[in-house]
């Protein structure tokens, strides 16, 4: 049986790369052989590795590759956490205190539609162009998924096991809490906290298409203006990079903190 | 149930939804206080209440830009249904075909894995210098933003079907390709839904982004146009209008599961 | 008395097992989960496969069912070579395995779709089948709204309306609580006694395979081998047995005999091999 296995993931592994080859090969003949289609409409491959390496030792538009990628990323990371901050604890006790899910839960489900990009230019009007306006939209966009699977998971508590710590002495609201319905809450509040992080991403890739002066999204934006889709295409592959690499680790994170879930996931 | 107790649940679900819809009310009210009575908040930052339902009144009788209210909300309506159209057009299928056949499974999900972790929002520049300003571009962003979960639900649909159910039709007669259609999709009709879910939540917000960046007609517009023109309760309008676009969007999706997957116990 | 490996020549059953021997790979590390078991069922027989649990019977039965391919060895039915999946061998599975998006009608019918039955015969033989099981009414139902005993039902009937020839039955009253449990192994008994087919069936209760078998045939812990067979019908040890209610037989003296004999050879094979 592992024979067969192994042939099979031969087999499909070959395939990827000659599916693979194939791509770049017809991409790089439509370009730069046949010349099909002109550089300022799709650049030919080589030049995204050129302008890699370009764009790493010189600034393009106020700042090297490096520069704009860590301005990017100070600013989601600044409102993400933000958003764990405040949107989980919030998100807990709305699901563990059903007064304060009265009170908060109708106000959420009104500006839950609203898309956080939507926030954008009134967070400008607000806030100015700088740092704040960015930080708020980002907030709103991971803190939304925070709150709800926060909330979902501490619902979701099963009632037998608070009924079992019940037999086992625990009787404060606050141990029952800590010791039971937070912890088995966790995966579902992780999975809320890996979404955020997605949404946070996302939303300061908009934010910086449309008010901005540095940073990947503006290096984009810039790029386009000079019809340069080389570069473009160089920041949404670092965009899609890092936006993997951050949900990988997150992952991983999840295993360390929940090791006693078991997922069958891609 | 004693008549004492039934008094007392009575009391506190009458509680709760006091609470709730104090809760709104008084929302509405400092938000009224603080723009209208004590003026706390100049017009150009946060209209009143009544300045925002006065426009809308308004605009739905008098353009804005080229359209009226009504316009408006019929262009970003055509864009995010054609987007989802073309998106499920080619996702389901695909999804089902690669989740089947592993061959085609081999050959297309390295191109898919490579693309899938790029924001469609980081797709705006270059579909911009595509397609332009007019709604291919926006049709396009959208696409891409339905296109990637319903792929991959579906993918995981058919792949992950209960194999139990394959051997079943085994062994009642049913050939491979028999299997597929009668079987493994209908099985996977559930997954392909929920994927649907999200391509299309994540399809508005692309709306919202697209049509933020580069219209020059649609809701987003107008949100942007209320941040240029210091006028936020376009703005504020604009944003209501899409968050109930995207209620009414999910409500439907919602209602075509329960229709679609009627098999399941609530 | 046990069947010994077989000669050439004796491929005379319905279905043969022929040295059989099964390896699965689990996390890199290969178990041999079934050790050169060779079996004949004939024609009509119902034949009960019991045994310690993880002893390899439904790896087994697999085989015949054309799911799974022998490691070594070869399984017949009618002397030709099984090598994939029949509707002439259909499968009862223990956890029902109904389409849950078709009703109960058109699970029934499921198979007699590809057998190129027209629509009002298939009709016919549905509604037929729907009375043999006692479900009248129910044909519009989904398999969500039935409990486990009527699922299970409509499994067997499934299987039973495509008439194939054999009927492999994997545990299948193991999911239903002990009253339904004594209720289905009447009324299996009574489909049985109204159309005889080839029956191998497994099951984890002694009571279920002396109640329901021809022979029984006790499998060993894992690797599983056969251990011994023993006749229930053929020394016309409980005449009648078919058509007796489920009490009646089981407090007979036969009856009571032969179970302390097999439960007493499990019991052994569980202690001896440390299983629990």
């Amino acid at each position: 049986m592992s024979e067969k296995k192994r042939k099979k993931s031969i087999k499909r592994w070959a395939l990827s790369i000659v599916s693979v080859l194939a791509v770049m090969s017809l991409w790089f003949m439509i370009t730069s052989l046949a010349k099909i289609i002109p550089p300022a409409f799709l650049p030919p491959p080589q030049n995204i590795v050129t302008d890699f390496i370009r764009l790493m030792g010189n600034p393009y538009v106020g700042n090297t590759l490096i520069g704009h990628t860590l301005i990017s990323l100070q600013i989601v990371l600044g409102g993400f956490f933000l958003a764990l901050v405040i949107g989980i604890p919030l998100g807990i006790i709305m699901g563990w205190f059903k007064r304060i899910e009265a009170i908060v839960d109708p106000l959420f489900q009104l500006l839950r539609p609203i898309p956080p990009l939507a926030w954008i230019p009134l967070s400008l009007l607000w806030f100015g162009i700088g740092l704040k306006s960015k930080i708020f939209v980002i907030w709103l966009s991971a803190f939304v998924p925070c709150v709800i699977n926060s909330y979902t998971g501490i619902r979701l508590t099963d009632p037998i096991l608070i009924r079992a710590a019940l037999g086992l002495g625990v009787k404060r609201q606050w141990d029952l809490l800590r010791e039971v319905a937070i912890p088995s809450s966790l995966p579902i509040i992780l999975g809320g906290v890996r979404i955020g992080l997605g949404a946070a991403w996302m939303t300061l890739v908009a934010a910086e298409l449309l008010a901005s002066n540095a940073g990947l999204g503006y290096m984009m934006q810039m790029a386009r203006r000079a019809l340069e889709p080389s570069v473009i295409i160089l920041g949404m592959l670092i965009i899609g990079i890092l936006g993997a690499l951050m949900a990988r680790g997150l992952r991983a994170l999840e295993k360390r903190i929940c090791p006693w879930v078991v997922k069958e996931e891609r | 149930m004693s008549r004492s107790l039934e008094k007392i649940l009575d009391q506190i679900f009458q509680e709760k939804v006091f609470l709730s819809i104090s809760s709104v009310l008084g929302f509405l009210l400092i938000w009224y206080l603080v723009t209208d009575l004590l003026g706390l908040m100049p017009a150009i930052v946060l209209p009143s209440p009544e300045k925002v339902f006065f426009t809308i009144y308004e605009k739905i009788l008098d353009p804005v830009g080229e359209e009226k209210l009504f316009g408006h909300l019929r262009i970003s309506l055509i864009r995010i249904m054609v987007g989802t159209g073309i998106a499920l057009a080619l996702a389901i299928p695909l999804g089902i075909l690669m989740g089947w056949y592993e061959n085609l499974d081999a050959v297309a999900s390295p191109i898919i894995e490579v693309l899938r972790p790029i924001p469609p929002i980081a797709w705006i520049p270059l579909a911009i210098l595509w397609f332009g300003i007019g709604l291919a571009s926006k049709v396009f962003i959208i696409c891409i933003g339905v296109f990637f979960p319903t792929l991959i639900n579906t993918y995981l649909g058919v792949k992950f079907v209960d194999p139990l159910l394959i051997k079943a039709a085994q062994t009642l007669g049913a050939r491979d390709k028999d299997i597929l259609w009668e079987v493994v999709v209908p099985a996977s009709v559930p997954l392909i839904v929920a994927g649907m879910r999200i391509g299309v939540g994540l399809g508005m917000m692309c709306l919202v982004a697209a049509e933020l960046v580069a219209a020059s007609s649609g809701l987003g517009y107008l949100i942007v146009l209320g941040g240029d023109d210091l006028k936020p309760e376009l703005s504020i309008t604009g944003m209501i209008l899409i968050g109930l676009l995207g209620l009414i969007a999910d409500r439907i999706i919602l209602k075509v599961e329960r229709k679609v997957v009627y098999w399941r116990k609530e | 008395m046990s069947e010994s490996p077989m000669v050439n020549n004796q491929l005379n059953g319905k279905l043969v097992a022929l040295n059989v021997s099964i390896v699965y790979e689990k996390n890199k590390k290969s178990f041999l989960a079934v050790d050169k078991v060779s079996l004949t069922i004939q024609e009509g027989e119902f034949v009960v496969i019991v045994g310690p649990s993880g002893c390899g019977k439904t790896t087994f039965m697999n085989t015949f069912a054309g799911l799974l391919r022998p490691t070594k060895g070869k399984v017949y039915m009618d002397g030709q070579e099984i090598t994939g999946p029949s509707a002439e061998r259909g499968v009862v599975f223990q956890q029902f395995a109904l389409f849950p998006w078709k009703t109960v009608f058109e699970n029934i019918e499921f198979g007699l779709k590809y057998r190129g039955i027209p629509k009002e015969q298939r009709e016919e033989i549905v509604r037929k089948y729907i009375h043999l099981i006692k479900l009248e009414g129910f044909e519009h139902a989904y398999p969500h709204e039935l409990s486990g005993g009527m699922k299970q039902r409509v499994a067997i009937a499934r299987v039973y309306a495509n008439r194939p020839q054999v009927l492999l039955m994997d545990e299948p009253f193991g999911a239903l609580d002990a009253q339904t449990r004594t209720i289905m192994q009447e009324d299996l008994s009574e489909m049985f006694l109204a159309e005889k087919r080839t029956v191998l069936f497994i099951t984890h209760s002694v009571d279920e395979a002396i109640y329901l078998g021809d022979r029984v045939v006790i499998m060993t812990a894992r690797p599983g081998k056969i251990k011994r067979i023993i006749p229930i019908t053929r020394d016309n040890l409980i005449p009648e047995r078919r058509k007796m209610g489920y009490e009646e037989v089981v407090n007979r003296r036969e009856f009571l005999e032969l179970k302390n004999e097999i439960w007493g050879l499990i019991k052994a094979e569980i202690l001896e091999k440390h299983i629990l």
